[in-house]
């Protein structure tokens, strides 16, 4: 395989997850974290105003007095995660996790700031990963895309974060973001990452599920309501648990390759699909589209999406803001 | 001499009280407790999900004896929970409802437990004792029993927080003392673990503080001590030390069975045993105040029998009503301890 095309693949998981970040509907909340806290607080009064006299008219994040660029499509907390990890990949990861201690300026899931506090207090991985509330959240899985376009274990890293399903979660994004960089067809990847999930675990028998209930239904799009109830509970809308944000990507990127015949077009019909599960619209579509943009590559991405989504905001690592994603992910290939 | 089913009777008369003293300041902090009522040391109300869960696992548990299996209670939440809802569930935490909706599903046992997100809650804690009763004096026994009932429902450290409960409740019932039967707690668990890190850190803290807003004859030294500021000031340190050894800052439930579970063991030792003063520390602790405080006098209450029950708290605790299980309603908590230790 000629590298260039290895280039290609890695940058469009790179793009590719960067474009799903943005299709979600929390991609807006998250890069509010940008507007002025006051507009940020007077959303929140609108919210609470909104629930009072039942009003139906979202009091979404809004710009007043301030640059609009933050409430744009554009890429938010998976892209900029995904991005520091490339940027820091070669380091010891407690090392890179623990410059991020103690920093008032972050923005991260659950996992990740349960994380740095036990790094903080003196407590080391896996325990940081282990004693820690959201251990199965896909943030590993999320960073895992850059392990895997490198070709590397993602678990050193995983288990700083998270444990059990969460590092599962990671392993096997890694193993299909891998397995797609080196050319593999996405049937291969979905096996490999498979190949990573135990039936016994929550993620294994919901990867099972899903990618069953994906191909009966057909197309990503007209699989949406058997992925809801194959693999949401409803009980509690964590939205970013490996158990279910990982099969979802992995049934929808499968799906989107069948139904097109694995042709430029599959990006757009997974991520879309996505997008319309509103419970996991913040890092599926993401996942999705890391795990399909590799599959089409990055020339192959719609040339507005790949524009629109390059340019980092900043809203949860700060030191990102215009950084070109494009650009670390060809450093990291 | 305090007989095994004085012990039985003050274990789960211990817990009722203390789920009912806490249920008004759960998901409180220490500091909205101290502003709402200086010292909270009076049943308000009625007991909750802890107390009703309680009388729920003890019967499965009678009705299988030493052979419970998890797929035993499995079929008894199918029976005797699922298939009663007609509406929505009642005065439980998430990881009851991810459960009967893993069950719905169809889902068998681990995978139950492992399918909602709320694996590591303290549900399984808060139910446990029945099993430290029945093998009283065999703490491994009840942690497995215990385990067996959790795999249903919980995973990783929420069964963990059921097996140290269920094996401090065993070692107290023969009425060692709280050193003892927190060393119990730990044994039941791997020491590399969250709750085993956990319970560690908090028994440190308890270690190094004098002993907080103690009393021999509490209900009457404690109104003194609610207008002793030094009393209270030591209450606040150690509880503030307490919340910053196991308190999760970055995450906004309470309900972290290795949280829970060394907050309610903590209180207990602190309270150097005594059933008023270890649930009152407990319940004055916030966090999951009910389930801490049930755990503090489930603990403390199988260490000093019925009669170390405060009368005033026993008094408060009649059939339960069946707000949160249907199945148990009007069963009294004093006939299922009995039940337990019949024939020992």
């Amino acid at each position: 395989m000629a590298s260039g095309e290895r280039l290609d693949r890695v940058r469009g998981a790179f793009a590719g997850l960067a474009a799903g970040d943005a299709a979600g509907w929390p991609a807006a909340r998250h890069r509010s974290a940008l507007l002025a806290g006051w507009s940020r607080r007077l959303r929140r009064e609108l919210d609470a105003f909104a629930e009072e006299h039942q009003v139906t008219t979202l009091p979404v994040p809004f710009a007043l007095n301030q640059p609009v660029a933050p409430l744009a499509l554009g890429p938010s907390d998976d892209a900029e995660w995904l991005a520091w990890t490339a940027l820091t990949i070669r380091e010891d990861r407690a090392e890179a996790f623990g410059r991020l201690a103690g920093r008032g300026d972050v923005r991260a899931r659950v996992s990740v700031w349960a994380a740095l506090d036990n790094l903080a207090a003196g407590k080391r991985p896996p325990a940081s990963g282990h004693d820690n509330p959201h251990h199965f959240d896909d943030a590993a899985a999320v960073r895992a895309v850059a392990f895997g376009a490198a070709g590397l274990d993602p678990g050193e890293d995983a288990r700083v974060t998270n444990a059990e399903d969460g590092v599962l979660g990671a392993v096997a994004t890694a193993r299909a973001v891998a397995a797609l960089t080196e050319g593999a067809a996405m049937a291969e990847a979905v096996e490999e990452a498979l190949g990573a999930l135990p039936a016994g675990t929550a993620i294994g028998h919901a990867a099972r599920e899903a990618l069953a209930a994906a191909r009966a239904a057909g197309p990503p799009f007209a699989a949406v309501p058997a992925l809801d109830a194959a693999v949401l509970d409803h009980v509690y809308s964590y939205g970013v648990a490996a158990a279910q944000t990982v099969p979802i990507a992995l049934a929808l990127a499968d799906a989107a390759v069948s139904a097109t015949g694995g042709t430029p077009e599959a990006f757009g019909a997974g991520v879309s699909a996505a997008a319309c599960l509103a419970p996991v619209a913040d890092s599926a579509p993401a996942l999705t589209g890391a795990l399909l943009g590799c599959a089409v590559g990055y020339d192959a991405l719609p040339a507005a999406w790949r524009e629109r989504v390059r340019t980092l905001a900043g809203c949860c690592l700060p030191e990102l803001a215009g950084a070109d994603l494009l650009d670390i992910a060809g450093r990291l290939a | 001499m305090i007989s095994v089913r004085d012990r039985a009777r003050g274990c789960l008369l211990g817990l009722a009280a203390g789920d009912a003293l806490g249920a008004p300041a759960e998901n409180l902090g220490p500091e909205e407790i101290a502003a709402r009522w200086g010292v909270l040391t009076e049943i308000e109300g009625g007991g909750t999900d802890d107390t009703e869960y309680t009388i729920f696992a003890a019967t499965v548990l009678l009705h299988h004896g030493h052979g419970l299996t998890s797929e035993d209670v499995a079929r008894a939440w199918r029976e005797e929970i699922v298939a009663r809802l007609d509406g929505p569930m009642r005065g439980a935490g998430f990881s009851e409802l991810g459960t009967v909706e893993a069950l719905r599903r169809g889902l068998e046992p681990p995978l139950t437990g492992r399918w909602h997100a709320h694996g590591w809650s303290d549900g399984l804690a808060m139910r446990a004792a029945p099993y430290g009763i029945f093998a009283v004096g065999d703490p491994d026994e009840a942690a497995r029993l215990a385990e067996a009932d959790g795999r249903v429902s919980h995973t990783g450290e929420g069964i963990l927080g059921g097996r140290a409960v269920a094996a401090a409740v065993a070692v107290a019932m023969t009425g060692a003392p709280p050193g003892e039967v927190a060393g119990a707690a730990l044994r039941a668990v791997p020491e590399d673990s969250w709750t085993a890190r956990s319970l560690r850190a908090a028994l440190d803290v308890a270690a190094r503080t004098p002993r907080p807003l103690s009393g021999r004859a509490l209900h009457d030294s404690f109104g003194r001590a609610l207008h002793d500021s030094f009393g209270r000031a030591l209450h606040d340190s150690f509880g503030r030390a307490l919340h910053d050894a196991v308190v999760m800052a970055h995450y906004p439930w309470t309900d972290l069975a290795p949280e829970a579970v060394a907050l309610a063991i903590a209180a207990y030792v602190a309270g150097g045993g005594e059933v008023e003063t270890s649930v009152v520390t407990a319940a004055n602790l916030g966090r999951d105040a009910d389930t801490t405080a049930a755990v503090a006098g489930a603990l403390a209450g199988a260490g000093r029998g019925e009669a170390a029950v405060p009368e005033r708290w026993a008094a408060r605790i009649g059939p339960v009503a069946g707000r949160c299980l249907p199945v148990v309603a009007g069963r009294d908590i004093r006939d299922v301890a009995d039940e337990l230790v019949k024939g020992m």
